[in-house]
């Protein structure tokens, strides 16, 4: 019987095995050996050069900003995220009735375009574009909008924050729904004030989804680039250049495919370890406040 | 039992994809006909040239079948055609190569060198192209790339604003470019005098052609950039251009962040103009009128330079055959492409379909181009001045080299961040750097 089921197991599970072994496993084995050689996307040659292409890429200024990049925009992204689809789901838990209407509205961000976005923000922002012209007109204010480094930094961040909000709402709402109702009714015998009941009920019981929210957000800031693409080239003077930007460029545009797989191996590396860090330090604040 | 079965399945799945992968790739098929599959550039009125072509070429020579498609551009069509030669499924044929591309794609060795085909120096002579063709040689000595079209890359004036601020013709020089400004600024402060918008600040290496390598060539009189593994470019002129660009941005001359449509809703004066505007603005700004409110000359000079005789940026593009194609379907496409270029009214509807000057050095001669010219007088300022066009470079780290261009001089000095000598320095230490690497 054990032995059927081991079967069943693997025939079940297969389907999703050989999709992993085809298009994870292969391509990061490819990629890792491609690392070590010289290859150029099309040339029939493969020059082996060790480790130049990853002492290369930790000396340029491109992978250099692409790090520190990231962890601004961490900074501007993942608390913003945070507060609106925290503050989404719980209006929306508040809500009578019509919770899932209004949930699908503010998921269908997430199923936009970044390519579409992008391109509506860009003709918002245009310098002739009727904001940018009442900004002239009334106030005398000329604002480069994506031609300083901090405006457009906060410009791809607030595009992401809007795109992901319903998408992370969705899982606190199913979070909120979760908690049950008679703790709130015991709190209110005790009177307890709408803020206590915030911080000191839902806050906690909340914390197991917002712990995913708060880790899938912070993953999204190691894979940002259509917005970037799009809006700003990774510029100016670098200031919004991802590891997608730096990849992308390095392979598709000067076609050095074995350094970009470098910086590509990189930036992996640099995920892992990053996220890592984030989950512990994620964990040790919950148990510190009893939350887990 | 079992064993075996599988051993059979694997070995008939081999033998079959083998005999697909013989079949692809546009070779000689059973029934003896030769398939060209020829990529063009994604354009409507070039792919609706090449098809044209094609359907003819069909009609005249049994047994050959020419594919015309175009080149897929998510994310560029330089992209799509490396990802095909990558993937061996490489075109025999592309349009719309640039010298630039083509060193990178010849020092893969991907490209046949066309001069070695018989008929290349048949269609160099009945084309009428020997001194179009000359600046074409590469650095090892061949033609890899059979310009199609050599477009030199002109500046748009806004001449009803030029008139508002007491200017009948054009500024041509640096010194009365600025003078201008300061009379625009004082009349309109919220308008500009270069009107190129955000791509100034961009270091997307190929903007550098249509802002950088436009008044690089005209102040340099054509002085090469690089050369083989050197930097040769001209330091006098390249400090020259960044200074200007530095005034102007100084005098509030330039609008270098994301705008739409600048120059056409006359947020400012001057800008870079390719013939294949001209269509969109029929459309779309039917206001726009040659000789009323525009005007087009070559990019400005330096004080002490003729501006009539100032030497720009030509967008010239050309054909390439692929080294991975079979045999039977290269030689195809040469006799192809001798056929389309022995007839010079092939020339004449390329030029009245794509608004782009063919690469021949009888341009203003042709009888043909004569009567294009005169139905579209805008035309007639690119027929002119092909012959002042400088190609891009062919380096294969064109890439390399432009964006350092502007990441380190020119998109600094754009947003004032540093001065013209400084940044000159910068970006020449880093080519040199990426040069020899």
């Amino acid at each position: 019987m054990d032995k059927r089921n081991d079967k069943l197991g693997w025939i079940f599970s297969s389907p999703y095995l050989i999709f992993g072994l085809v298009f994870f496993l292969g391509p990061l084995v490819w990629s890792l050996y491609l690392s070590f050689t010289d290859w150029d996307l099309i040339a029939p040659e493969y020059d082996y050069v060790g480790l130049d292409n990853f002492l290369k890429a930790m000396a340029t200024p491109g992978v250099q900003a692409a790090f520190w990049v990231t962890y601004k925009f961490m900074i501007i992204f993942v608390p913003l995220v945070t507060a609106m689809s925290l503050a989404v789901a719980v209006v929306i838990q508040g809500l009578p009735r019509f919770k899932s209407v209004y949930l699908i509205g503010f998921f269908l961000p997430y199923l936009s375009s970044g390519v579409v976005a992008s391109l509506i923000v860009q003709g918002f922002l245009s310098y002739n574009s009727p904001v940018n012209e009442f900004l002239r007109g009334t106030f005398g204010i000329q604002i480069d909008w994506l031609g300083s480094p901090l405006s457009a930094l906060f410009i791809v961040g607030l595009i992401l924050a809007w795109k992901f909000t319903g998408y992370y709402a969705l899982i606190l709402t199913s979070g909120l729904e979760s908690i049950d109702k008679e703790v709130y009714e015991a709190a209110a015998i005790d009177g307890v004030t709408d803020r206590q009941r915030f911080w000191k009920i839902t806050l906690p019981l909340l914390y197991p989804a917002l712990y995913t929210t708060l880790i899938l957000s912070f993953g999204v800031t190691f894979g940002i680039f259509t917005e970037v693409y799009q809006l700003t080239g990774g510029g100016p003077n670098f200031a919004t250049n991802t590891w997608q930007m730096e990849i992308f460029n390095q392979a598709f545009t000067n076609l050095q495919a074995g350094y970009a797989s470098a910086i590509a191996i990189l930036a992996s590396l640099v995920t892992f370890i990053s996220i890592f860090a984030i989950r512990k330090v994620l964990e040790m604040w919950g148990k510190r406040n009893g939350w887990v | 039992m079992r064993k075996k079965r599988i051993a059979m399945l694997l070995a008939l799945t081999l033998v079959c994809g083998t005999m697909l992968t013989a079949c692809g790739g546009g070779g000689k098929a059973a029934d003896g006909t030769t398939t060209v599959e020829f990529w063009a550039a994604p354009n409507p009125p070039q792919q609706a040239f090449w098809q044209e072509m094609a359907k003819e070429y069909e009609s005249v020579t049994p047994g050959v079948k020419i594919n015309v498609s175009p080149i897929k551009e998510s994310p560029s069509s330089e992209a799509s055609i490396q990802a095909a030669i990558a993937g061996g499924n490489a075109p025999t044929v592309a349009e719309n190569i640039n010298r630039g591309f083509a060193a990178q794609l010849s020092n893969s060795k991907a490209l046949i060198p066309l001069d070695e085909l018989p008929q290349f120096q048949e269609i160099v002579s009945s084309r009428n192209m020997k001194g179009t063709i000359k600046p074409w040689v590469f650095a090892d000595g061949h033609q890899y790339v059979l310009p199609i079209y050599s477009n030199p890359m002109l500046i748009g004036w806004r001449t009803d604003l030029l008139r508002e601020i007491g200017y009948n013709e054009p500024p041509r020089t640096y010194g009365e470019i600025l003078d201008a400004t300061s009379k625009l600024k004082e009349k309109h402060p919220d308008k500009f005098m270069w009107t190129k918008g955000a791509d100034l600040a961009d270091p997307t290496a190929w903007k550098r052609w249509f802002d950088f390598f436009l008044l690089y060539n005209a102040a340099s009189d054509g002085n090469k950039f690089v050369e083989g593994t050197s930097l040769v470019a001209d330091d006098k002129a390249g400090v020259e251009v960044l200074s200007f660009v530095d005034k102007l941005r100084q005098a509030g001359g330039i609008l270098s962040q994301n705008a739409t449509d600048p120059f056409e809703t006359g947020a400012g004066v001057f800008t870079d103009i390719g013939p294949w505007t001209f269509d969109m603005w029929k459309t779309k700004y039917p206001e726009l009128k040659y000789g009323e409110n525009y005007e087009l000359t070559l990019p400005p000079v330096p004080e002490g330079m003729d501006p009539a005789d100032a030497k720009t940026y030509a967008d010239a593009k050309g054909l390439v055959i692929f080294r991975g194609a079979p045999e039977a379907s290269r030689q195809a496409a040469a006799e192809f492409l001798k056929w389309v270029y022995s007839k010079e009214e092939h020339d004449v509807k390329w030029f009245e379909q794509t608004n782009l000057p063919p690469a021949r050095d009888d341009l203003t001669e042709l009888e043909g181009f004569k009567q294009i010219l005169a139905e579209k007088p805008e035309l007639a300022p690119y027929a002119e001045a092909v012959s002042k066009g400088v190609p891009a470079m062919d380096n294969p780290k064109f890439n390399e080299i432009q964006t350092l261009i502007g990441q380190e001089a020119f998109n600094k000095i754009i947003r004032g961040e540093i001065d013209p000598q400084t940044g000159w320095d910068n970006m020449k230490k880093a080519i040199e750097g990426e040069l020899q690497s």
